[in-house]
This record gives structure tokens, sequence and C-alpha cells, in this order.
């Protein structure tokens, strides 16, 4: 079986042509079907994320569907034209690194944000629903269970997800050492930028009681509040002169004015700080120039931070991340390697089956010509003995003739040279690769564990026990 | 002897874990494992020195009980409070006061025991006074804990040092509340402590010599009731709110400690008053917990 991934990432892809090819979750079911009418021996899994829509598939080697076929069945199911998904910006990969790829993308290194956890998930669902809509067979099962065993692996070992690189979640990181439970707490958002925006929308995700938005301009400050979805009494927008009330009653300030002067200073906050009865503050500043006096930091219980605050320790889980991947990288080669290894295994194990019972159905037709010619000759009833005899020498030069090759796949110097002579193999005997249709006759699950213990046997060993089963088949 | 060593290790684990909150280990799990075994074994001891040793229907019959009897709580309520995720990282900040405790426990055993003169005061009332002090003591020692560990993220936090770790510690949020929970609570049995203890005093007449130490015994005890009842309601006294209630949950555990260590290394400095230990207790005596 071949391997072969196509698609389209942020790396290759512009966001126009990701969004056109981003599928649905309800959609996929139906390009999975689509997929499997067209192909029915190929093996498919659909990733279809925000940032890549990816088609992994393993079909036999001489079989269809080809790379350029998979880029117009991309393009059939995202509706665009074909020549939009041109092989300049979109991404083809056949076997170790159709593999290597997948690994990497389990475990977030190529991802946009490196080391993301969600891509895990998102590759689990896709790898799932395909596994429901019956299109993967014994390889993508392995490949993408070792896939997804390898990336807890790794995140566990080397701890790529840890620490934020994204201001938002950093930000939201220190407010959560400071406070347990944000359900009784008020976000106070100072100013209705952009920035100020994205920032209450990251702590809109932790579900506070609520969020007032305070702008010099009231209607920006509504416009905000109902971008944001703020309606009373969870929130809403409130006029300039509030700001200091709605300071009092405030656990969390998220300020992003374009104010010149510091919106909020020292000798104004102290005592407002004192009608708070010294709760404790959390103020994110994320203007340029600041909104919040640096004194203000001082003040006990309040927790200041400013744009280059959150940014440093989001550089430095960047830092780590990007440290950590190197490690990844060295763990995800070998086992890549590994997965590689067992695959190729398995179709060896396949061929060396195919290739014994081509030769023993030739010997038997052989033998049952040979066997009447004696008899004729004889001019008498077959003698068992003699037919015995016919059939063990059948044997015996069947797997003298097979001895060779089959010690050359064993010694194969690398699995491009194990590849190279199992293609030959094939090609000199007229063997096919068997399709997944063919294989596929119990549940996914069982192939596979069936499969696994098949592959980790060597090639030598699947030739011994192969040929004790077709001989005893032949002379049962 | 034991139990101190296998406090310290507890605590170094503690720290490990600390330090490298991403390593996934069996550390946690080995960590609670020893918190019970000397959480146990203190029992185990305090019993055994009541049941055994003392004979006397008085639990606390020396201070070694006492402190006994404070790490044995101690380390289950830290087992506890540990398991509890929106404390987490707590036990860096709780083995070591346990060690303390437990040292102080080998000390009070081997080199400066004292049993105390429990036939010349009143029973009930000493017991009460005894326990209400102890008990108090172990939330006293809670409050100081999550005081210590508030101090600490508190300074993290201004400091805006990397947040590697803070994905496994505790809130301030929570760790206040901790402080008030266990104030009040110490803050109680302190207070009954306190009450039996005027009572005892009421009912015994002191020697002029000792007077001078009782009083500085009973201002310190009645400054350390004030610090609690301070911490408690820290809430509505909003300007000790924070940074000085996790300082004043610290500073009440030292006054304490410092009135333990007044009244044992005192020549008649309380109900420790220099009886010699009975012949079932000698042997004992010399033995470090």
């Amino acid at each position: 079986m071949r391997i072969v991934l196509v698609g389209i990432n942020h790396r290759t892809a512009p966001v126009e042509l990701r969004e056109r090819l981003a599928l649905a979750q309800d959609e996929r079911p139906a390009v999975l079907d689509e997929l499997r009418r067209r192909y029915p021996s190929a093996e498919g899994v659909l990733l279809s994320t925000c940032n890549r829509t990816e088609l992994y598939v393993a079909r036999p080697v001489h079989e269809p569907p080809s790379a350029d076929e998979l880029r117009h069945f991309l393009a059939w199911c995202g509706r665009i034209d074909p020549p939009d998904l041109l092989s300049a910006i979109s991404i083809h990969r056949e076997q170790e690194q159709a593999v290597h790829h997948l690994f990497r993308v389990c475990c977030g290194l190529d991802s946009l944000v490196l080391g993301e956890p969600q891509i895990l998930g998102q590759v689990k669902r896709a790898y799932e629903q395909a596994v429901n809509q019956g299109v993967v067979g014994p390889v993508l099962h392995r490949v993408f269970q070792q896939a997804l065993a390898a990336a807890k692996q790794v995140r566990t070992r080397t701890g790529i997800g840890a620490g934020r690189v994204s201001v938002g979640s950093v930000a939201v990181d220190f407010a959560r050492q400071v406070f347990e439970d944000f359900t009784d707490k008020t976000v106070l958002g100072i100013g209705a930028g952009e920035m100020a925006k994205a920032a209450m929308k990251h702590l809109l995700g932790v579900s506070p009681q609520r969020l007032w938005v305070v702008s010099r301009s009231l209607d920006r400050a509504a416009a905000l509040a109902q971008s944001l979805g703020l309606t009373a009494p969870q929130g809403g927008a409130r006029p300039w002169e509030d700001l200091d009330q709605a300071i009092v009653e405030a656990d969390i300030i998220i300020t992003g004015t374009g104010s010149r002067e510091p919106v909020l200073s020292h000798e104004r906050l102290k005592p407002l700080q004192k009608q708070r009865r010294n709760r404790p503050l959390f103020i994110i500043d994320i203007a340029v120039p600041r909104d919040v006096d640096p004194q203000v930091g001082s003040l006990n219980n309040v927790y200041l931070y400013n744009i280059d605050d959150l940014i440093a320790v989001a550089d430095q889980g960047l830092q780590q991340r990007r440290q950590q991947a190197q490690q990844c990288e060295t763990y995800l080669n070998s086992a890549v390697a590994e997965c590689m290894r067992q695959i190729q295994h398995r179709d060896i194990g396949r061929l060396v089956r195919q290739l014994r019972q081509r030769l023993h159905e030739l010997g038997r037709l052989e033998q049952q010509r040979t066997s009447r010619k004696l008899q004729s000759l004889a001019g008498g009833p077959s003698n068992p003995a003699m037919e015995a005899l016919l059939e063990e020498h059948t044997h015996r030069l069947i797997n003298k003739i097979l001895h060779l090759p089959l010690s050359q796949l064993d010694r194969a110097p690398s699995a491009a040279a194990l590849g190279f002579h199992a293609a030959a193999l094939r090609k000199l005997f007229a063997l096919e690769d068997t399709p997944f249709s063919a294989t596929a006759n119990g549940s996914p699950a069982d192939e596979s564990a069936d499969q696994t213990q098949r592959c980790d046997d060597s090639p030598s060993d699947q030739a011994a026990a192969d040929s004790s089963a077709s001989r005893g088949q032949t002379s049962g | 002897m034991i139990l101190t060593l296998l406090s310290l290790a507890a605590w170094g684990l503690a720290i490990h874990r600390l330090r490298h909150p991403q390593a996934v280990d069996r550390s946690t799990a080995v960590q609670r494992g020893m918190l019970a075994a000397i959480g146990l074994g203190a029992a185990g001891l305090f019993f055994y020195r009541w049941w055994a040793v003392h004979g006397r229907w008085q639990p606390l019959a020396s201070h070694v009980d006492g402190l006994l009897l404070i790490a044995a709580l101690f380390a289950l309520t830290v087992l506890y409070v540990t398991s509890r995720p929106k404390l987490a990282g707590l036990a860096a900040f709780a083995v070591p006061v346990l060690s303390l405790v437990l040292a102080w426990g080998v000390c009070a055993s081997a080199w400066t025991y004292k049993p105390f003169d429990l036939p010349t005061l009143h029973p009930v009332w000493n017991a009460v006074h005894l326990a209400g002090v102890y008990l108090g003591t172990c939330g006293a020692a809670l409050a100081a804990m999550a005081g210590g560990m508030f101090l600490y993220i508190q300074a993290r936090l201004k400091r805006k040092a990397g947040l590697e770790s803070f994905g496994q510690l505790a809130s301030l949020e929570s760790l206040e509340g901790l402080i008030i929970r266990a104030a009040t609570l110490g803050f109680a049995l302190l207070t009954l402590g306190l009450v039996a203890g005027l009572v005892i005093l009421s009912d015994r007449p002191l020697p002029v010599e000792e007077r001078g130490w009782f009083v500085l015994k009973l201002s310190l005890a009645v400054l350390a009731w004030l610090m609690y009842a301070l911490v408690m309601n820290v809430r509505h006294a909003a300007s000790f709110r924070g940074r000085r209630a996790a300082w004043l949950a610290i500073a009440g555990l030292a006054l304490l400690l410092t009135i333990y260590g007044l009244m044992v290394s005192l020549p008649r400095g309380g109900p420790a008053a220099g009886s010699e230990p009975t012949a079932q207790e000698a042997p004992l005596a010399k033995e470090p917990v």
C-alpha cells in the first residue's frame, strides 16, 4: 500500500483558499462517502481545520487515486476550480514523508502556534469520523493510532504544549493566579479599540459575572459591547463619567485607549482602592502609550501588567517550545521510522503470501498435468505413493526457488532497498497490491489488531509461517 | 527522628515538584504516602504515650505529647488540603512547618523533656487549656503555611515572573480563604485555651518570682489572640488585607512558638513546672520521637 497526503495548510495557501476548503463537521461524512465510492480500494482520513485541509490516503501501489486525482477530489469538495489547487500551493507527500507530516501535525509542530494542543483532538476526531464512515483500513489505522500515541508521549516527555504563547492566554493565566473563580467577578474594559476588544474576548472565555465597557465615546463603547454580545445585567456600555464607579466595582481592568496621558494614575487609584476595600485588582494595560501609571503596580493588592510584560512571558513560552520542538523532532523521527517499518513488514508479509500462493497454484496445475501424463503412460489407476512423491517434489522445488528472493528481502540493507525489491517482485510475478476493500472484512479495529500482531514478525518468519500454511492447504 | 527525616524528604519532593511542575512522575503519590506515614506515625506515638506511658485519662502530659498531636493533625490536614486541586503546590510550604514541629519534638523528648505538673492543677481546666492551645496552634500553623505561600505567589506576580509553574499553584483568592478559615479555627481554640488558662490562674495563686513570667506569657498570648482576631476579619478590616494578613498569620504562629519556647525553657514557667519524669517515663524521655 502507498500512503499519499494531499492538501493545503497555513504555510502554503492563503486564508481565502483555506476557508473555502475548510469543511464543516457535518459535511465531512458525505466527502468520505464520496471518496469510498470513487476509490473503493483506498483508505482515507480527511483532516479539516481552520488552518489546514489535508487528505490522507492509503491505496494499493498501482491503483488510483494519484496525487492529481486527489487534488481534483479536494477541489470538488471545496467547490473550487482544480487549477486553484495548483501543486505550488498544495502539499503533496508520499510514504514516509506523509507519515512524518502527520506525526508533526499531531504534535503541533506544524501548527501556526507551535505546540498548540487543540490539533491533537482535531486529528483524533477526524480519524474517528473516518472510522465511523468505514474508510479506514489496516494501514491508516496503524499510522493514525501511532501518530496519536506518539503525540501524547511527546507532549508528556517534552511538555511542548506547556506555557502560554499568546498575549491573551498569558493575561488569563496571570488572572487565574489571582482569582480562583471568575463567575463572581466584574471585568472592566476601558477603550474600544481592536486590541482591547481582542483581550476582552479572551476574558469572556472565563465567564465573568459582568463585563462593562467604558470609552470616551459612548457610541463606540455601545458598539463594542454589542459586538461582544453584552446585554444588561451581564454588562454593557457605560459613560466615561462612570469610570471611577466602574473601577470600584471591577476586579479585572483591561485598558487600551489611544490617550497620550495615563488614564489611571497612582493618585486616582489609591482612594478608589480604599473604596474597593482593598479587594485584589488585576489590571492589563495593552495601550501604547501606557494608560496606567507604573506606580499603580506598587499599590497593595493591585497587580499591573502592561503589553511588554505579557509579550515577554509569551515569548518566553514560545522560546521554550522551540527548544522542545527539537527534542520532539528527534523522537518523532524514530517513531516514524518504526511505524514505516511495521507498515513495510505488513506489506512484505502480504507479498510473500501472494508469491507463495501464485507459485503453489502453478505448481499444483503442473503437478496435476504431470500426474495425468504419468497415469496415461502407466495405463493404470493413480498411484498414491507416486502422487505424494510428486507433491513433495513440487513443494521442494518451489521452496528452493523462493529461498533466494525471500532471503534477499530479509537482508535488504534499507527500507528503500526493501521497497525496491518488493516492487520488482510484484512486477516480475504480476502480483497486485491487496486493496483495502479486499481485506476489510471484519471490523477495522480487529483488522488492525490482527495486522499488528502479524507485522511484528520479520519477513522470514512470515514466509516460514506462510510456507507451512500453504503446504498444509495443498496437501490437505 | 525517623518522622522528621521523612518530613524533610517529603519537603524535598515538594520543592522539586514546585520547581519542575511539568515533570510527570510518581512524586505526588510518594509525597502523599510520606505525609500519611508521618501523620499516622505521629498519631501512633501520641496514643502509645497516652495509654502505655502516662496511664492517665489526660492525653497531654508533656510538651512532647502536644507536639505529637500537632504533627499528626497537621500532617493529615495537609494531606487532605493538598489533594484539593484549588490548593496545588501547598505541600512545599506546609511540610517545612511540619518538619519544624517534629524536630522540636525530637529536642523536647531527648534533651528538654519535662512532664507537666498535672497533680497540682485542676484536671478538667488544665486538659481544656492544653487541648485548646495545642489544637489552636495546629490551625495557626495551617494559616501560617497558607500565608507563606500567599507571599511567595504574590512576590512572583509582582515581579512578573514566568508563569511556567503557576498552573500548578493555588490562587491568591483560595489562599486568602484558607488563611481566614484556618485563623478562625485557631482563634476559637486559642480563645478556649486562654479562658481555661485564666481560670487555672485564678484558682492557683502564683509565687511572686513567677508572676513576671506569667504576665509575659499572658501578654504574648493575648497579642497572638488579637492577631488571629484581625486575620479572621481581614475582609472587613480592609487595610490588613492581602500581604499584611499573610504576615500576621506567620507572625502569630511565630509568637505562639515563642510562648512555647519560653514556657519550656524557663525553670518554672507554667504547667511544665519542673516535676521529674516518672519511673515509667524516664527511659522514654531519652528516646527521640
